[in-house]
């Protein structure tokens, strides 16, 4: 693999029509995304000049595509462009040219000619189901081909929600029996959660440069999600949140507040409880989120989000055994006002037992002794 | 440990009867953590209503609505975890009829006693059963009652902690988001605010009804710490056989000798 010709990634990126101010502005956002104070800018573009094109693969097990597609039109010029360009990518089914045995052969290749050294970035769920015959590619199921692909790559990036942790194909009732990466295959190496849906592609991007310029994994929370993604809450980076200090939220789709771009809270938005650094980073070259575009934000990138987020247009999820269009708060007023009609109902009934108790039943009894 | 039980003179607006003494029941930090409680569960409902569904809308420039609910929700939070602290202490620390063996039915005579006052409180006894301090079905309410304040406590820390992001809380209250997603934390923490509204109604209810069937003065107590017991009842009271000897023999003597007011 070794004897491919190497070519200056400058030369690479000019031949593109990249030019190397675009380069630059490139690893400032890279920085920036990652948190990192701006001297570290220079740092990353001289690691990426002398990269030296590591091999990465990506897998595709039951997804939809949309994290290849999140990658491959994320602006222009691309952060995909750069990021094909830094890597040699040997393995991609959604883009690769190569088709049937010789695209097998090409990964099988990668495995076992650079075990422990490539990269491999895993997309889609694992079903696990009546021997995960519902996912296979080249008569591999998903389960063998990540078992003996993640096992012997030096980073394992999972990105998307299925990749995560099953995302919208575990889901309930989940036929498949389908898994995320670090559920389905434990103790990969060196594992990065990228959760979303789709991932966001300039994190996967900071987090490969990240790995280029410093050849570590930046820090990660308890779900090995990156910090400086997933370190804050939506809501705490929201353009909208001075609204929802202040208490002007939006009632329905379309009324005052949404034309005036007030809070979504009631709406069910769920950034309160969401991690992610979508409002800052931004989707489609920073033109634009979902909730800057009028729509609350459904957690993507929180574990199961499908199942424990939902319904998204409701602040609070159904109460588990009071059917669908009960709310919660209907459960508690109706509870309490049960309550205050026992009560009613106990003092007529001490007034009935006061009126007709014999005359001999007056005074207490004493406590029951031993 | 077991502060005496003694007779105190009578108060200007309620009297004893000739068959009662003054008995100082409930403890300063017993009333304390009470009316804690009572304030911030208010203050705590109020707000949190708020922060569920903003019932009102906001005017103006400087409006700050939803950030005044929070900050004033934040701090009735850590007064009541203060309130159920001192109260916890005093599970320990306090009389007997504030220790933790009259929340927990743990003896023969408080499991036959839970029975008897079932009997009255469903209409299949014609007299109550008296009680100084709390009865067992009342104790065992109030310790359902504190398991769902720690519930309220811990769930409350965990969204706290997504608010403030701090890495200690967050190390603290960090597994519990992955056993139970935090949108049903969210709305377990909403639930129990109607329980403690059913119990707050409830507890209204048999107040009233106590002190009305007893004529001991049990609304005044909450506030002074004095109720008004038959001077029989003393002897009567089981709360002693329930913590420890030495307190048992104090009852006794003091109740031996307790002034008894003129008739």
């Amino acid at each position: 693999m070794n004897d491919l010709p190497q070519l200056a990634l400058r030369d690479v990126l000019a031949a593109r029509g990249i030019s190397r101010r675009q380069f630059v502005k490139f690893c400032s956002l890279m920085t920036a995304t990652l948190a990192l104070p701006p001297r570290y800018t220079h740092a990353i573009v001289k690691a990426l000049d002398k990269t030296t094109k590591p091999v990465l693969v990506w897998l595709e097990f039951q997804d939809c595509a949309g994290n290849s597609e999140s990658m491959l039109r994320s602006g222009h010029p691309s952060v995909g462009d750069f990021v094909l360009d830094l890597l040699s990518w040997e393995y991609h089914e959604l883009i690769m040219a190569g088709s049937g045995h010789h695209a097998e052969a090409a990964l099988d290749r990668v495995v076992n000619e650079c075990k422990g050294e490539y990269i491999c970035v895993v997309e889609g769920a694992i079903p696990m189901q009546d021997g995960g015959v519902y996912c296979t590619i080249g008569g591999k199921t998903a389960l063998d081909i990540a078992t003996r692909v993640c096992s012997n790559a030096a980073i394992n990036i999972a990105v998307g929600a299925c990749a995560l942790d099953g995302g919208l194909v575990r889901s309930s009732p989940n036929p498949t029996g389908a898994l995320g990466l670090s559920e389905a295959v434990p103790n990969v190496p060196n594992l990065i959660n990228l959760g979303g849906c789709p991932h966001n592609p300039v994190n996967t991007a900071a987090v490969l440069v990240h790995y280029l310029t410093f050849q570590e994994l930046p820090e990660l929370d308890q779900y090995r999600r990156p910090l400086f993604a997933y370190g804050n809450l939506i809501h705490d980076q929201c353009e909208r949140r001075a609204h929802y200090d202040a208490g002007r939220y939006v009632e329905e789709w379309g009324d005052e507040g949404a034309r005036k771009g007030w809070c979504l809270y009631k709406m069910g938005c769920k950034g309160p409880e969401a991690n992610y650094n979508c409002p800052s980073v931004q989707w489609n070259g920073s033109t634009s989120w979902p909730v800057k575009a009028g729509h609350g934000c459904i957690a993507c990138a929180s574990p199961r989000f499908w199942d424990t987020k939902s319904p998204f247009y409701d602040r609070l999820p159904k109460v588990p055994g009071f059917g669908v269009d009960v709310k919660a708060e209907e459960i508690g007023w109706i509870g309490t006002a049960a309550v205050g009609g026992a009560m009613i109902a106990q003092v007529v009934g001490n007034i009935v037992r006061d009126n007709i108790k014999p005359k001999d039943t007056d005074g207490h009894n004493h406590p029951p002794a031993n | 440990m077991h502060r005496a039980v003694h007779a105190a003179p009578d108060l200007p607006w309620k009297a004893t009867t000739p068959d009662q003494v003054r008995v100082y029941v409930w403890e300063w930090p017993v009333r304390f953590s009470h009316w804690v409680m009572v304030v911030t569960i208010l203050s705590l409902s109020i707000t949190g209503l708020y922060m569920h569904a903003p019932y009102t809308a906001a005017g103006g420039h400087g409006a700050y609505v939803m950030g005044w609910m929070r900050f004033v929700h934040i701090l009735s939070g850590f007064a009541f975890m203060l309130g159920m602290g001192v109260r916890l202490v005093w599970f320990f620390l306090g009389n007997k009829w504030a220790h933790w063996n009259q929340f927990i039915p743990t003896t023969k005579s408080r499991l036959k006693g839970f029975i008897a006052v079932g009997k009255y409180y469903t209409f299949l006894a014609w007299k109550p059963v008296s009680y100084i301090g709390h009865n067992p079905i009342a104790g065992f309410s109030y310790m359902v009652i504190y398991l769902l304040v720690i519930v309220e406590i811990v769930t409350g820390f965990t969204l706290f902690s997504f608010v403030v992001n701090s890495p200690t809380l967050k190390f603290l209250t960090g597994w519990l988001p992955r056993l139970i997603d935090i949108q049903y934390l969210r709305e377990i923490h909403f639930l129990i605010m109607f329980v403690f509204w059913m119990f707050f109604i409830h507890h209204i209810y048999t107040a009233i009804l106590v002190s009305i069937e007893e004529q001991s003065g049990l609304m005044d107590s909450i506030f002074s710490g004095f109720k008004y017991v038959p001077e029989d009842h003393l002897a009567h009271d089981l709360a002693e056989t329930e913590g420890s000897e030495e307190a048992a023999r104090e009852v006794a003597s003091v109740s031996a000798s307790s002034h008894k007011p003129a008739a």
